[in-house]
């Protein structure tokens, strides 16, 4: 079954009425974000991000490959968004679906496409090897907006994540393990962010961050990417009832707002990670031993 | 040796759910059941008389490969033998387990995936347990290591599983039988008995191998073995869910 | 009251937590089952639980049963009352959907109060109705069949029936077994058992407005209805939804749902 339950007619009513005196269903404000919570593991570029009842695990890995024979100067960065039965009984796992397509496609945009993580520096000898990066989205609970939750989780992943470090000598590719040189942080351009709106009543009433419930009862969708600096990298009115022009120039500015919020609280957690890191670092080092070499063909 | 660390029904869309962490290995899993539910996709399949128990195994940072495809027919076939699939409500109905890998390394193609089969099963077991899946009996699993100058190594990280000259996972029941036994390299019959001797201590707490020195004294104790930290793990989450009701007590 | 005991699936249930009242039928609750086993002196029986929960028993009415995890998925089980939502209908039935993703339920087209063939509600997909679990069938592919009356009487008993307006909201199974516990008796005593004092508190503090309406189904759905409340039906309507679901999902104690009371009464502008 590859569909979500559908909204009964009470509920669609309900939560379209309740819009109209411009109450949602958790009390929150039509432009008001659920609670975030993000918080990273053990490992460098793995996040755990909460927002409301949605639950995503973003983790980041990297491994030396051949670039494409068509860009040689570049590095390979892939995001990976499966979803499973796990984030929600609607999916089956090991099976597409239209959310996971159209998901995946918005995020491709946003971060790929904009070149949020700058492939260049992925680079490690033209035309023969060079980073590969990968992103994997693990939706493990699902209450709608998985696009904003999963762009959030991955720009937090990247500027968390620490690739080995990589030179060339004499022709040959040295990759130095974690323990034997500071793992190298990836080079980020600018962080643009997803703000997904739900339009209602003939877009008269239009919201940010929408539950399932509301997702499922509203009438159309509007996708703004946009950086911390206001530069719109990706704007979608993807299907449903027609909105008005205004509606997206207007929301365009609350989504700058959004965005830098959003920017900043994982900024404050990302700092706070990389201090706590420092400190047992410290530690570490005291009893570290003698740097060894491992190479690699 | 530091314990592993396990928790039930943190996620809200799943019937039930499970983390379990060994950090002996490193592994760190989550698990979602969903059950009894349809499935529709493979009605002609389905067995008339009980329930379909369906597991998928997703890997941290890559796509699932022959590896998954191998744990999860041995994650299939010790579930399905536990699930009371004819209970009411779940005959011709799936049981539908998703494991994913939140933490740990990749398991490497070619490399043997019995090291993180306990961490799985564990994972498996307490999520079915959270969506009150109706079971015949628990279990608890554990991976040994056999190292070149016979040792053997609990929980072996996976680099010196890769080191190890045979490997062992044993899940014993609740009722103390040996449910499930996947053994790989080089060992004779002496050795496989003296591991599964070491693997019963773990899981079941015994004091059996007490002739055998090796044994560390931690494991010999009822509350310090596998079977005792499942039990608690469960306990924990019943009592928290009724708090409401044990306070009035 | 002995020492509350955990079993896990497998466990036996010892002798000495059975009711001692002999007088009925001992009943098994969910999650047990009786095994007989082989012995030197023939068989004997044992109860085992299936499943992992807390063991209850009740003297007066000679049953025994496990209380296993709330966020676990609704069977349907006779009798129990559920808020099922119709997916379609055909020429005798309405087929309902009682929990997502399993076969529909089977009610009836004349299984209302005083329905004939001319008089039966017409109901539309997506539509809901409180009902009661008549039959669960046996044997594999049964169906569930609910009914809007109470088959003794002919009357829709206990407001069985299309629920019209109002709004649903998703607990958990176990919150909604423990709301519809902490109702069958109106007694404050029952409130302390159940730890529940959230309806009540809602009560008093909204009957100024007009008070509410509730139903509670057991397959985790509770419609709440304040159509007497005039201009604030909404914002009181949501306000009942948000501290049910709070008080579920944080398992809050007693004097922590009339804080939550309190602070989204306040929030949500309804009282000073």
């Amino acid at each position: 079954m590859s569909k979500e339950a559908q909204l009964s007619i009470a509920e669609r009513d309900f939560i379209l009425e309740a819009l109209r005196e411009n109450v949602r269903l958790d009390g929150r404000q039509p432009d008001d974000y659920r609670p975030l919570n993000i918080s990273f593991g053990e490992e460098y570029g793995h996040v755990n991000l909460q927002l409301g009842k949605t639950n995503i695990i973003v983790r980041i890995s990297a491994e030396v490959t051949k670039p494409r024979e068509d860009r040689p100067f570049d590095g390979l960065f892939n995001i990976n968004l499966e979803l499973t039965a796990m984030g929600s009984p609607a999916w089956e796992s090991g099976r597409t679906n239209d959310i996971e397509a159209y998901a995946t496609n918005t995020l491709d945009r946003i971060i790929r496409h904009s070149n949020a993580l700058d492939t260049e520096s992925l680079c490690i000898l033209k035309g023969v090897s060079c980073w590969s990066i990968r992103a994997d989205v693990h939706v493990i609970d699902y209450d709608g907006n998985i696009t904003d939750a999963a762009c959030i989780a991955i720009m937090a992943g990247l500027q968390h994540f620490r690739r080995p470090d990589a030179v060339v000598r004499d022709g040959r590719v040295i990759v130095y393990g974690v323990e034997q040189r500071v793992p190298v942080a990836l080079n980020i351009t600018h962080k643009p962010l997803s703000v997904t709106f739900h339009t209602f009543n003939d877009s008269k009433h239009v919201i940010v961050d929408a539950t399932l419930k509301e997702e499922q009862a509203a009438e159309g969708d509007l996708v703004i990417g946009i950086n911390s600096a206001g530069d719109v990298c990706y704007l979608s009115k993807y299907a449903g009832a027609p909105a008005d022009a205004m509606v997206i120039v207007k929301k365009t500015n609350v989504a700058w707002e959004k965005v830098k919020e959003i920017n900043a609280a994982v900024e404050k957690v990302l700092q706070a990670d990389l201090a706590k890191r420092a400190k047992i670092g410290m530690a570490d080092e005291s009893r570290a031993e003698n740097d060894r070499l491992v190479q690699i063909e | 040796m530091v314990g592993p660390i396990a928790s039930l029904s943190q996620l809200n869309r799943a019937d039930g759910s499970a983390s379990y962490k060994c950090p002996a290995t490193g592994y760190s899993i989550l698990g979602a059941v969903n059950a009894p539910i349809e499935l529709p996709a493979r009605r002609d399949a389905l067995k008339p008389e009980e329930a379909t128990v369906e597991v998928f195994v997703k890997p941290g940072t890559t796509t699932a490969g022959v590896g998954e495809r191998y744990v999860e027919g041995i994650l299939r076939s010790v579930l399905g033998k536990i699930v009371l699939g004819r209970e009411k409500g779940f005959p011709r109905r799936g049981v539908v387990l998703t494991l994913a890998i939140v933490g740990g390394e990749n398991v490497e193609r070619g490399d043997s995936y019995l090291t993180i089969l306990p961490a799985l099963l564990h994972a498996g077991l307490l999520a079915m347990v959270s969506a009150s899946v109706p079971l015949s009996m628990t279990f608890s699993a554990t991976l040994l290591g056999v190292t070149k100058s016979g040792d053997i190594v609990r929980d072996p990280s996976p680099t010196a599983a890769k080191a190890a000259v045979s490997l062992h996972v044993f899940a014993v029941s609740s009722k103390n039988h040996l449910l499930l036994n996947e053994s790989e390299g080089r060992f004779d019959f002496d050795t496989w008995e003296l591991v599964r001797e070491r693997a019963l201590s773990i899981c079941q707490g015994e004091t059996a191998a007490s002739a055998d020195g090796d044994v560390s004294m931690g494991e010999g104790t009822a509350s310090a073995s596998l079977s005792g930290f499942i039990r608690e793990t469960v306990e924990d989450q019943v009592y928290s869910d009724y708090a409401y009701n044990l306070d009035s007590i | 009251m002995s020492v509350p005991l955990v079993l896990l699936p497998s466990d036996e249930v010892p002798q000495d937590h059975l009711p001692t009242n002999n007088s009925n039928p001992l009943r098994l609750g969910p999650g047990l089952r009786i095994l007989s086993q082989p012995s030197s002196k023939g068989s004997s029986h044992v109860l085992t639980a299936t499943q992992a929960g807390l063991l209850t028993t009740d003297a007066k009415r000679n049953t025994v049963s496990l209380l296993s995890f709330p966020n676990r998925r609704y069977i349907p089980t006779v009798n129990d009352f559920v808020i099922a939502q119709i997916h379609h209908s055909s020429v005798d039935f309405f087929h309902c959907m009682v929990t997502p993703h399993t076969a529909h339920a089977l009610l009836g087209q004349l299984s209302f109060e005083g329905a004939s063939k001319k008089t039966r509600p017409m109901l539309k997909q997506g539509e809901l109705v409180y009902a009661r679990v008549q039959s669960v069938g046996v044997g594999a592919g049964a169906e569930v069949e609910l009914t809007c009356v109470n088959p003794a009487t002919g009357k829709a008993d206990g407001g069985l029936g299309p629920l019209t307006g109002g709004m649903v909201f998703d607990v958990s199974t176990g919150m909604a077994a423990r709301l519809i516990r902490a109702s069958s008796s109106s007694a404050e005593h029952n409130d302390a058992i159940e730890g529940l004092v959230v309806l009540s508190e809602l009560g008093k503090k909204l009957e100024s407005l007009g008070g509410f309406e509730i139903a509670v189904g057991r397959n985790g759905k509770v419609w709440v209805d304040c159509s007497n409340a005039a201009e604030s039906a909404v914002k009181v309507t949501v306000a009942v939804g948000r501290c049910l679901q709070e008080t579920d999902q944080q398992n809050l104690h007693p004097h922590d749902q009339k804080k939550l009371v309190t602070k989204i009464l306040r929030d949500m502008k309804l009282v000073s």
